[in-house]
């Protein structure tokens, strides 16, 4: 671009004015301010957040946080052996695999039911347009909202919408504590899952449906093909990459997700899952560093999965 | 249909069973059956928060729970809002701490967004990708991880700079355009992209520098997405919850999610105030969402809520 000038000191200045190194600073500055805050608030404090994982922080010394003595392993060692957090037997998960077990229900659930409420919103019938935006209310609403509203209509005593219902259909005889007891807990904060994050599983693959060429159905149609072999091989095949980047980004969000089972449970009754722990060592006990260590024990998983995942799923699809 | 046209009561309605017989197949019932089961499924809940903030305290503590309130009582309402009330809670500071945090969150965001995203859609320059996958990067990180580090480092900013870490709302706006400002870039970047490059290269051409093509072209042809970018960011800093919940301790200073988590968490439950307050916290996102329904979307599809 700068080329002609060939005396001295002149090519520097050419190229300080020509149009690509204008553009390029213009548009230096113009991210300036994402990039500012994208560094300050996210990539240094991940960074500092490793340094915090391997020294002794708590409230104590929060205000000298620099100072803090380094305590090596310390922390990783107090998480991995804290029974909140390693697998003791089947009935004590630990969050770490409680975490794992619940990310991977939820998001296939959740895929799942978006796949249902995608095809079915495929087919023109008439309110099409209405029942799509109500489909969208759960992911919308704010989740202190939705998650109080489950909470109360599980509410364990008699007066339960839930407890209510079932004693009259006759399925159960007592009214059940369905957040507090062991299992059922867990499998029904999947199900809260799968109910508020549908939606955007579904738009995803809604957009995807509409855009498979309709030929190829006719095609099937004149070939005799009734409409579960054209499910299975015309629509499933060209849903697979949809289907995959929803579950891997689904998985990462439910995996890092900390509202939810916070405010459905508050962690208990084997529901417990490493975001929450976090928020328990962090600030409830305090122990910052023991809490950073637990997030990045969290972290290492994810990555770990991706990794895995980039390597085998996304390999074999070439 | 039968085309008898008798009149006849007994032959009219002979036809009508006909007809249904004849559009109801069984993939039809099916069709409708899990329709309906679905729209059930999410507009239940929904009702029930609406019509649990109207109960009385003798319906919500009843051996069986009120399906319909007998009346539309304000009770859950007047002691959210009405000073005169026992159990005053003084929800209006709550409300108005919510927009002082939000409002301002979803300006700065769209203002810093624009000039990013206007950069990242038009221009060549070096470390664009990284700038990218840096941005990425906020995917990654679990919000749990971050509020650690974020909370050390601005308690010992603010220790240096004379301001507390806690119960201060415009460091909350700050914690939250981190986590707005990449969605916010991607919505605008590929909405640009969409804004022919022909009309802004005739005004640079015309000697018109880029600042005043940004501001007299671009963003008067960007006003939809601006304005709902603007709507998503206020919406997921209206929600927010694991922050709020870290960086706020008293009453007066909580956001709408916090105070609605207390009063919950209160000795005496009352469902119907935490249903009415949840309800006034709901309906302007629903409504606001339903408005702006069609720009929204694709916003939930560039990059979700993150949630």
């Amino acid at each position: 671009m700068a080329g002609g000038v060939t005396d001295g000191a002149r090519p520097t200045l050419a190229r300080w004015n020509s149009i690509r190194a204008r553009e390029s600073r213009l548009a230096w500055l113009l991210t300036s301010p994402t990039g500012l805050v994208v560094f300050g608030l996210v990539i240094f404090p991940a960074i500092f957040s490793i340094w915090i994982s391997f020294h002794d922080v708590t409230l104590r010394n929060l205000n000298d946080v620099f100072h803090a003595p380094f305590v090596g392993f310390e922390n990783y060692r107090n998480v991995v052996n804290d029974f909140a957090f390693k697998f003791q037997n089947l009935r004590q998960w630990g969050a770490a695999v409680t975490s794992v077990v619940y990310s991977f229900a939820a998001t296939g659930l959740t895929v799942l039911v978006g796949l249902s409420a995608a095809l079915l919103l495929n087919r023109p019938f008439r309110g099409r347009g209405l029942t799509r935006a109500i489909f969208l209310f759960p992911y919308v609403a704010p989740i202190v909202s939705v998650a109080f509203v489950w909470r109360w209509i599980l509410d364990p005593r008699p007066s339960g919408v839930l407890n209510d219902i079932l004693t009259r259909v006759g399925l159960i005889t007592t009214p059940k504590a369905y957040l507090a007891t062991r299992g059922l807990a867990l499998l029904l904060v999947i199900v809260f899952e799968a109910w508020r994050y549908f939606p955007f599983a579904m738009l995803m693959i809604l957009a995807r449906l509409q855009a498979i060429d309709k030929t190829l159905y006719e095609a099937a149609g004149v070939d005799g093909a009734n409409a579960w072999q054209q499910f299975r091989n015309i629509t499933l095949p060209e849903l697979r990459y949809v289907l995959g980047a929803v579950f891997l980004l689904r998985l990462i969000w439910t995996f890092n997700k900390f509202d939810d089972i916070f405010l459905l449970t508050g962690g208990g009754f084997g529901t417990n899952v490493l975001p929450v722990l976090t928020y328990q060592f962090s600030f409830r006990a305090f122990n910052f560093g023991k809490g950073a260590a637990n997030a990045m024990i969290l972290l290492a998983i994810l990555v770990i999965f991706l990794v895995v995942y980039t390597r085998t799923v996304m390999r074999e699809r070439g | 249909m039968r085309k008898s046209g008798t009149g006849s009561q007994d032959n009219k309605r002979l036809s009508l069973i006909d007809h249904l017989a004849k559009s109801i197949t069984w993939p039809r019932f099916i069709f409708a059956l899990v329709l309906v089961f679905f729209l059930t499924s999410i507009l239940f809940p929904f009702y029930w928060m609406v019509s649990s903030s109207f109960k009385s305290f003798s319906e919500i503590g009843g051996r069986r729970p009120a399906y319909v309130p007998s009346a539309l009582r304000l009770d859950a309402y007047k002691e959210l809002f009405d000073p005169n009330s026992p159990d005053f809670q003084n929800f209006g500071a709550n409300i108005l701490n919510s927009i002082k945090v939000a409002v301002p969150t979803a300006i700065i965001a769209v203002i810093i967004s624009t000039f990013g995203a206007y950069a990242v859609a038009r221009l060549r320059f070096k470390g664009k990708s990284i700038l990218l996958n840096g941005i990425l990067l906020v995917y990654l990180f679990p919000a749990v991880l971050l509020v650690i580090p974020l909370f050390a480092m601005l308690a010992q900013i603010g220790r240096s700079m004379g301001f507390s870490v806690q119960d201060n709302l415009p460091i909350l706006i700050v914690t939250y355009l981190a986590q707005t400002l990449p969605v916010a870039l991607y919505m605008l970047a590929n909405y640009f992209r969409t804004i022919p490059a022909e009309i802004e290269q005739a005004s640079l051409i015309d000697g018109c520098s880029r600042f005043s093509v940004i501001w007299r072209i671009t963003l008067p042809l960007s006003i939809p997405a601006l304005v709902s970018v603007a709507i998503y960011t206020f919406m997921i800093a209206w929600n927010e919850f694991l922050y709020a919940l870290v960086f706020l301790n008293s009453q007066s200073m909580f956001t709408m999610p916090i105070k609605i988590n207390a009063i919950y968490n209160s000795p005496d439950p009352r469902p119907q105030v935490v249903m009415a307050a949840s309800t006034i916290m709901t309906i302007p996102v629903v409504i606001l969402f339903l408005a702006l329904e069609r720009f929204l979307e694709e916003g939930l599809t560039a990059g979700g809520v993150k949630g």
